[in-house]
């Protein structure tokens, strides 16, 4: 019988947030009543449940409660309600180097570390040689870690971390810190210890490493568990989310001209895949539409198609308008379908896309809700746009 | 359902620590308390020039103004070796009073190792009373080697120093539990202590025997949780007060009482100090 190394059953944590700092001295005196406060719920009716050597992604807007539920895995904090269960070693990544003394020497950091982390002092001595490799760290061992650069702190504190053999790994945006090769190398030992059998949750914004590393994705919203399930649809349900988060913010694209509200109205904005069904998913270099209906509440002269595309740190990836394929003046009350085909030839991230339409170059009299996708696309392309280089040597 | 030992694991059912679980899991923490404990100790005193010096000097220095003070200008009679009085009282009272003033925002302080990784949080407390075990040492042998220079005999009776050093560290450890769990929650305890320390001092017989003091006076610093570990170090060496087994008995009481406070504190608050760091 084999038991899940890691079992949450409707898990809630609420927490209570106090207005001012409690005192002892006007508690004690009953200077005030009550301390004001108020409480609420990071995370709720959550289960889940992780077998061996599986690897579990978490994604999620900030303040989703992610974090919250990574720390109740950790057994940092005891949930309001329901159990939290993990059989196991428990190795938190959550930040790599924890306990780090930056006056002790790199070996006397690892050996409080270990401890820290549940390994016997036996066994950091037979592995101290194997942590000291893989940090590529001998020459600085002996050296107090308050004169290493981020970079080694994190690759000692990683060495550490994995070196533990942790029955359940928890990564905390780990793989964003410290230079490619080494991420590469973190990588290659995270998916050894998994193949070894160490059950790992990722949580990150970046999504391409969920992506590559996790088969199943969870989606956090809210406090929910909204999505588990295969990783490419909880990207899609994600960006889902994002979409309407930016939508209800009001987030619309950069450089429009005077906006005339009730004009015209964009509907059923959905995004498809080079297969003709809706996704929230491409891969690099695909051949996607958009379909949306505009509903003409008044006439337009001119109008003009429009399409602008951002990245997610919302600076402009693409931008584009079409004058000639809505011809002449649309009459109100009309409801017309347009489409847009285009080629994601785009690095691995996340977008948001909008369509608008403009009278002419004057004003823009309607926007669509934004429709946020992922493309994943080759891992060494980086920027905004894939130019497909190709590299080669001639003799 | 049962909890795996620690390190291997655990079911977080409600937030309660039980008592049989907290205590076993402070048992299999006590490799973690040494290797922090030293860890302390050895930072503390790393880098500043004339090292460990600092942490022996300083209280004999004390001791040893107030050992011209209180023989010289104000002439407080002691009947016995007045330096070996205010030593080896001094000695109990340091460590107390330091122990008391780190470990109380140690939880507090401890914020960037226990938001990441779960331990007994008591473990950070009792980090510190552990850690300036070490300096006790060092004072306590430094103290006794100064006693047949100063005309006070060792022999036989100095063995009381064992109990009083265990009496010290358990009453130690009561106070500085609960005062660093009411830290997390109260931010003003640590001026609290900080206060409640500098008035303690001077009801406690460090510089002064107990036969001086009279009437209410007297209550109070017998009632005084550490009046019975000043005295019974003093019956190791320069000789105790006619009613030290008395003060005894109540730093015992004191040191139930405190643990308990502690333990139940410790059990409710244990696996959700973090939400309030």
């Amino acid at each position: 019988m084999t038991l899940p190394v890691v079992e949450m059953h409707e898990v809630g944590k609420r927490f209570t947030k106090y207005e001012d700092a409690p005192m002892l001295v006007t508690a004690a005196l009953r200077f005030r009543q009550r301390t004001r406060r108020s409480s609420l719920w990071a995370v709720r009716h959550v289960d889940l449940e992780l077998g061996r050597g599986e690897c579990l992604g978490l994604i999620g807007r900030n303040g989703s409660g992610k974090s919250t539920l990574l720390s109740m895995l950790a057994g940092v904090t005891a949930p309001t309600e329901g159990t939290v269960a993990v059989r196991g070693r428990v190795a938190p990544l959550i930040s790599v180097g924890v306990g780090f003394h930056p006056e002790l020497t790199g070996r006397e950091n690892v050996y409080v570390n270990g401890i820290i982390l549940g390994m016997t002092r036996k066994e950091i001595d037979s592995s101290l040689d194997e942590i000291v490799a893989f940090s590529e760290l001998a020459a600085f061992i002996d050296t107090p870690v308050k004169f290493y650069s981020s970079g080694m702190f994190v690759r000692l504190g990683f060495a550490v971390a994995v070196q533990a053999r942790p029955d359940v790994l928890l990564v905390d945006e780990v793989l964003s810190v410290g230079d490619l090769s080494f991420q590469l190398k973190c990588f290659d030992r995270m998916m050894a210890i998994k193949a070894a059998g160490t059950t790992i949750v990722v949580v990150s914004h970046n999504l391409n490493a969920v992506r590559i590393m996790c088969e199943r994705t969870g989606v956090i919203n809210a406090g929910a568990l909204v999505f588990m399930g295969d990783t490419t649809e909880a990207i899609s349900v994600y960006h889902d989310l994002l979409g309407e988060a930016r939508h209800l913010e009001g987030g619309h694209l950069k450089d429009s001209p005077a906006r005339v509200d009730g004009v015209a109205r964009f509907e059923a904005v959905e995004l498809l895949g080079p297969d003709g069904t809706p996704t929230r998913h491409l891969q690099g270099g695909d051949r996607a539409t958009v379909r949306a209906t505009i509903h003409f509440d008044q006439a337009v002269c001119e109008p003009t198609l429009g399409v602008g595309v951002v990245t997610e740190s919302g600076g402009p990836a693409y931008s584009d308008s079409d004058r000639t394929v809505l011809s002449g003046p649309v009459t109100a009350g009309s409801v017309v379908a347009v489409t847009l085909s285009f080629r994601a030839a785009l690095v691995t991230g996340s977008y948001t896309l909008a369509l608008g339409l403009g009278e002419g170059d004057r004003a823009q009299v309607g926007t669509s809700a934004p429709l946020a996708f992922f493309v994943s696309s080759r891992p060494a392309a980086d920027g905004v746009a894939d130019l497909e280089g190709r590299f080669g040597v001639e003799r | 359902m049962d909890s795996p030992p620690l390190g291997q694991g655990f079911v977080l059912e409600g937030e309660l620590t039980p008592l049989p679980q907290l205590w076993s899991e402070l048992w299999q923490s006590r490799e973690l308390i040494a290797i922090l404990a030293r860890k302390d100790f050895y930072v503390r005193y790393r880098r500043a020039s004339l090292g460990l010096l600092w942490a022996v000097g300083l209280p004999l220095f004390q001791a040893l103004v107030l050992a011209v003070v209180f023989s010289r200008v104000v002439r407080v009679h002691t009947g016995s070796n007045f330096a070996v009085f205010v030593l080896i009282g001094m000695v109990g009272w340091t460590y107390f009073s330091n122990t008391l003033s780190v470990a109380s925002t140690s939880i507090v302080d401890g914020s960037g190792l226990s938001t990441r990784i779960y331990f007994p949080r008591a473990v950070l407390p009792l980090v510190s009373v552990i850690a300036n075990l070490y300096g006790y040492s060092i004072t306590l042998v430094i103290t006794l080697a100064l006693c047949p220079l100063l005309g006070v005999g060792l022999g036989l009776h100095t063995l009381w120093i064992v109990p009083a050093t265990a009496l010290a560290v358990a009453v130690t450890a009561g106070a500085c539990m609960v005062a660093s769990a009411l830290h997390v929650y109260f931010r003003d305890v640590r001026y609290l202590v900080t206060a409640a320390v500098i008035g303690w001092f001077y009801l406690t017989p460090v510089f002064y025997p107990l036969s001086l003091v009279h009437g209410l006076l007297r209550a109070v610093v017998v009632a005084n949780p550490l009046t019975g570990v000043v005295e019974l170090m003093r019956a190791a060496t320069a000789g105790a007060d006619a009613d030290w087994a008395k003060t005894v008995v109540v730093s015992v009481i004191w040191t139930v009482l405190l643990l308990g406070a502690g333990a139940s504190l410790h059990r409710r608050f244990n696996r959700v100090f973090t939400d309030l760091l």
